[in-house]
């Protein structure tokens, strides 16, 4: 039970923390996140939704109803343009969701899936901001300059959070049994 | 896939899709329309904003540890090469207020009002960057309770980095010279040309590639020379006289060969900011 677990207060805290860490790195690193012409985009937010959803065990965090908090924050205070992160989000965790249902857990098809959802998640995002007119930025840039920096940093940051979120929640979730 | 799309789910989507580009188109009028936003983004803005400095502060405080770090290191071969410019920086500054307070008792001969030159700075704290690929955007720490109001160009070390995007409350958003969008960095600016002609124009665009500014669509005959200082003109209203933007880099035909496209280096390094100055006209 979710209510009754440690995660109850561990797993919004760690959100609050990823979400405006994702802010802070960007600010702090900004010559090596936006060296021209790349620019890479941090995903904490999107880590610790994705490895929430593996490592809960046999506790349902309500992740659809955080992602929703998540990217309605983001809209309104990152981006200033509604409507786009509160439905990406939820997406993202619904993608998860089914993806994982087609394969055996494990550290490779978490990375995977992963992977998967970073892309999907710019690539929408993308879609959207070209549709909208805030980029104009074409299909072949995107994918050099955006899309494959912004891979391989939240792939580092996969493989150097995994184990240490992984004895978190291992953790919060010894109580239950 | 006939379970995919099974009815029920189907609107969902439609009506999900619908929902997210109105909202989207809505909130880009909204902002290019309207001076500040709905009152009650402003008070979430204002809110996370709070919350953002549990998590900011000790952040920035550990950049500030390097960056001192840092800048100890360059400290002697810094110190050598300003030791040089003091001396030139001294008579400068003489000179400038000698000027301002002449300019100033011939404005008030003229019984003239402040003119575009008159600004003051606002300086803010940098909380925040937006972590995304194309709204090169800053969050400050002050807002419209401190003077500030959209539109406002905004300075850091000297020159232009951008422009205030959003006010609320206690916070605003500031977008950079080098982002994207359409509106982000159309300044009006003037160039010096050769043989006292000065060339007035509007940033066009920006060059990621390069690092440049640009400025195009010039059918003035003036040359230009490289290294030229490029200011804001302080024609629009908003923007003061006289800000610096940076210096010409080269200058290029456009893709017709018609008019002449002048490229120009900003001084401001975009990715270094900690804190900025908004500059406010008097008038």
């Amino acid at each position: 039970m979710y209510r009754l677990s440690r995660l109850r207060y561990l797993f919004p805290i760690g959100l609050f923390i990823m979400f405006f860490l994702d802010g802070s790195l960007s600010k702090i690193f900004a010559s090596f996140f936006f060296s021209y012409p790349y620019a890479t985009v941090s995903q904490l937010t999107l880590l610790w939704f994705v490895m929430a959803y593996f490592f809960e065990g046999d506790i349902q965090i309500p992740l659809t109803f955080f992602a929703v908090i998540a990217g309605v924050v983001a809209d309104v205070y990152y981006s200033g343009i509604l409507g786009l992160f509160i439905f990406l989000y939820p997406l993202i965790v619904w993608l998860t969701r089914v993806l994982a249902h087609s394969f055996n857990p494990s550290f490779l098809t978490s990375i995977l899936i992963f992977f998967i959802d970073v892309a999907a998640f710019e690539f929408l995002n993308y879609l959207a901001y070209n549709i909208v007119g805030v980029t104009t930025m074409s299909i072949v840039d995107f994918v050099v300059d955006v899309l494959t920096p912004t891979l391989a940093l939240n792939l580092v940051y996969f493989v150097v959070l995994y184990w240490p979120i992984s004895a978190i929640f291992k953790w919060a979730t010894k109580g239950e049994n | 896939m006939r379970k995919f799309f099974s009815n029920r789910r189907l609107v969902m989507i439609v009506v999900a899709l619908v929902v997210a580009f109105g909202l989207m188109g809505g909130s880009v009028t909204l902002r290019n329309n309207r001076l500040t936003p709905p009152l009650i983004q402003q008070f979430g803005n204002d809110i996370i904003g709070f919350g953002n400095d549990i998590i900011a502060s000790p952040a920035n405080a550990v950049q500030n540890v390097f960056t001192n770090y840092s800048d100890l290191l360059n400290t002697y071969h810094e110190n050598k090469e300003l030791k040089q410019q003091v001396a030139e920086v001294a008579q400068t500054k003489v000179r400038d207020q000698v000027l301002a307070k002449e300019n100033k008792q011939l404005k008030a001969e003229l019984n003239m009002k402040n003119s575009m030159t008159d600004y003051e700075l606002i300086t803010a704290a940098v909380i925040t960057r937006s972590p995304s690929a194309w709204q090169q955007q800053l969050v400050v720490n002050k807002g419209q309770s401190s003077g500030i109001r959209k539109n406002m160009p905004v300075m850091s070390a000297g020159s232009l980095i951008g422009r205030v995007e959003e006010v609320n409350k206690t916070n605003s958003k500031i977008e950079l010279l080098s982002d994207t969008s359409e509106a982000a960095n159309r300044f009006a600016i003037e160039i010096d040309g050769k043989n006292g002609k000065t060339v007035n124009g509007v940033i066009t665009g920006y060059q990621s590639e390069t690092n440049e500014l640009v400025m195009g669509q010039v059918t003035t005959k003036a040359s230009i020379s490289k290294g030229t200082k490029v200011y804001t003109n302080g024609m629009g209203g908003i923007t003061p006289k006289g800000l610096y933007v940076g210096k010409v880099s080269r200058v290029g035909k456009d893709d017709y060969g018609l008019a002449q496209k002048v490229y120009i280096k900003p001084s401001a390094d975009f990715n270094n900011l900690n804190v900025v100055s908004i500059a406010k006209t008097d008038n």
